[in-house]
């Protein structure tokens, strides 16, 4: 049986949701097409297709697909499959060639996905073949959307534009590339891949709960605490400690640093204050922001602070950390997520390794703190297959919203409400119920 | 050069880890030493590059601390591990200080939540003191330093 949008509106309430949007593969495979076809899904950065015939290959809502770079320096989005048998065409995870070549029968395509050549032509002679008709092609992706570098697509037509789409959370972006002393930003290194036994709203919800971390993270505060204490008197204060520390901080800490949302299903904590404004100076940043912005410029852009900006459903960025993660949801219990960083460019090399210690430290599946998300994830989604209660809770700070003056559809509330998840199921429901979208 | 005395420093540093003793492993290493796990191959950077592990002392003390701490959610389940370490050769070697950079192949089955093999290459920089060795930097390179694993809670 599928389910009808009666059905589906009835899975979400105010303050609580059915537990089968986490464990049914039907309703998995709905949001599949109802949320992850048709909504804007980053795709990569373009620092990673630099040259002409670079290219990366990735997944939408399970789709595959390659962003490639044209000899006329044009990026596309092009499903990697080829147009003959459907082979997938590049299996690498990046590259760079003049042609794509599926290695079955030889079908070789052009950068922007038309069919070059077929072999043996005479075979297709007077069999009404036409290969030009774009079902012999590597399909482009119609929408998508360069924001930066930072490439997002949407598969289906006749949503809402890409700014539309993103709201506010472009300021996030925005305030990323002002960090960047020339005003670009770069991947730097591979991506960090680290796969999850849960459905992939476990982590988009997490990222603003902020009841959990001085739970969920409390002992690797404490042992990094122990290790303070262990230290021989007089030994330098470690990085790795102002990055740990602020997990352990109190619910309070949390609630003042608010939470906002908008519509889409988007939100972000802090603003101001986050949990990573407290790091210590990089000597040389300032002096280099000031140079290009002024000083009150360079002031503003490193007093925002948003903790994860979350653009539903696939992408969480920080900007005072350079880290985005990326959401790749593969079956109803299976997520991948994949940490990239970026390098500002302009900034002194020290701001790019405290970037990626945040990432070894935090998101590593090796890290002191990525493996409690994780474990807390997979308990969910076990438990999630008990009878005994049908719901999941969203209650904290309900009726606790306000409107955050002259953004209209933004709200904000304590750090700790539950805003952010009872958001992101307004907008499931938009997604999952709406029908006439191609 | 007694590759002997290599092999059987290696093993002993394993015979740690398949133990959980973190205390007697991390004091193998040097105040400088570093334990290295690249997430791609031919990796040269661990600063500007992600890494799995990258590890100083400081981080082997937090992590030794934190390892099995009851509050912590993941260290609930056992973390218990194997290791086989073969074809160990010397790569180069200061005959003046006895420093030198060693290679070997391991296996090491490791059991937490499901059972996982994980393969590779060890690389050890290994400083002369007195009659043993330490440990300036492991460089572990998994086979599948880039697939997308699963949780990892001890050092290989």
């Amino acid at each position: 049986m599928s389910y009808s949008n009666d059905e589906l509106a009835r899975l979400v309430e105010p303050t609580r949701v059915h537990k089968s949007v986490y464990t049914d593969p039907q309703i998995f495979e709905l949001e599949m097409e109802r949320i992850w076809h048709k909504s804007w899904v980053y795709v990569g950065h373009a620092s990673q297709v630099k040259n002409p015939g670079d290219y990366i290959t990735t997944t939408i809502a399970n789709e595959p697909i390659v962003l490639v770079r044209d000899k006329n320096n044009n990026v596309h989005v092009l499903y990697n499959r080829c147009g003959h048998k459907g082979a997938v065409v590049a299996t690498k995870p990046c590259g760079k060639g003049s042609v794509f070549r599926c290695p079955y029968h030889g079908w070789t395509y052009k950068l922007d996905g038309q069919l070059q050549a077929t072999p043996h032509k005479i075979g297709y002679e007077n069999t009404g073949f036409d290969p030009s008709d774009p079902q012999f092609s590597m399909r482009p992706v119609e929408c998508f959307e360069n924001y930066h570098g930072f490439i997002f697509a949407c598969l289906s037509t006749g949503g809402p534009d890409f700014k539309t789409f993103m709201q506010d959370t472009l300021a996030t972006i925005d305030n990323v590339i002002d960090r960047a002393p020339d005003g670009e930003v770069e991947v730097a290194g591979a991506c960090l891949p680290y796969m999850h036994d849960c459905n992939w709203k476990m982590f988009v919800e997490n990222l603003n709960d902020a009841v959990h971390p001085m739970v969920a993270h409390a002992s690797v505060g404490k042992a990094a605490a122990k290790t303070l204490e262990q230290m021989p008197e007089g030994s330098p204060y470690p990085m790795e400690a102002e990055i740990i520390f602020p997990f352990g901080s109190a619910y309070e800490l949390f609630d003042k640093m608010m939470v906002t949302v908008m519509p889409n299903g988007h939100s972000y904590m802090g603003g101001k204050a986050s949990i990573h404004s407290q790091y210590s100076d990089i000597p040389g940043y300032m002096q280099a922001l000031v140079d290009v912005h002024g000083k009150q410029k360079a002031k503003a852009v490193l007093s925002q602070n948003r903790h994860n900006t979350t653009v539903y459903p696939s992408f969480t960025i920080k900007d005072a950390v350079q880290v985005v993660r990326v959401v790749r949801p593969i079956a109803v219990d299976k997520t991948l997520i994949q940490s990239w960083h970026f390098r500002l460019k302009g900034a002194p090399d020290e701001l790019l390794h405290r970037t990626i210690t945040y990432s070894r430290l935090i998101n590593s599946p090796a890290s002191m703190v990525g493996p409690d998300d994780w474990d807390v994830y997979a308990r969910m989604q076990q438990g999630l297959h008990s009878d005994s209660v049908e719901w999941v809770d969203m209650h904290r700070y309900m009726g606790a919203d306000t409107d955050v003056q002259g953004h209209q559809g933004m709200k904000t509330a304590p750090g700790t409400s539950d805003l952010s998840v009872r958001n992101q199921y307004q907008a499931w429901l938009q997604y999952m119920c709406e029908e006439g979208r191609a | 050069m007694n590759t002997k005395q290599i092999e059987e420093f290696l093993y002993s540093e394993a015979d740690y880890l398949d133990n959980c003793d973190l205390v007697n492993w991390m004091n193998l290493y040097t105040d400088d030493g570093t334990y290295w796990m690249p997430v791609r191959a031919d990796q040269t950077d661990p600063l500007g590059e992600a890494s799995i592990l990258y590890e100083n002392r400081t981080l082997m003390a937090i992590r030794s601390n934190n390892f099995g701490h009851r509050l912590s959610p993941s260290m609930e389940l056992p973390v218990r591990s194997s290791h086989i370490i073969s074809h160990v050769r010397v790569l180069e070697s200061d005959q003046a200080t006895g420093d030198c950079t060693v290679r070997s192949n391991f296996q090491a089955v490791v059991y937490y939540r499901d059972q996982t093999l994980y393969a590779g290459s060890y690389t050890h920089q290994l400083k002369r003191v007195g009659n043993s060795y330490k440990i300036k930097q492991k460089r572990v390179d998994l086979i599948n330093c880039d697939a997308s694993h699963r949780s990892l809670l001890i050092y290989i």
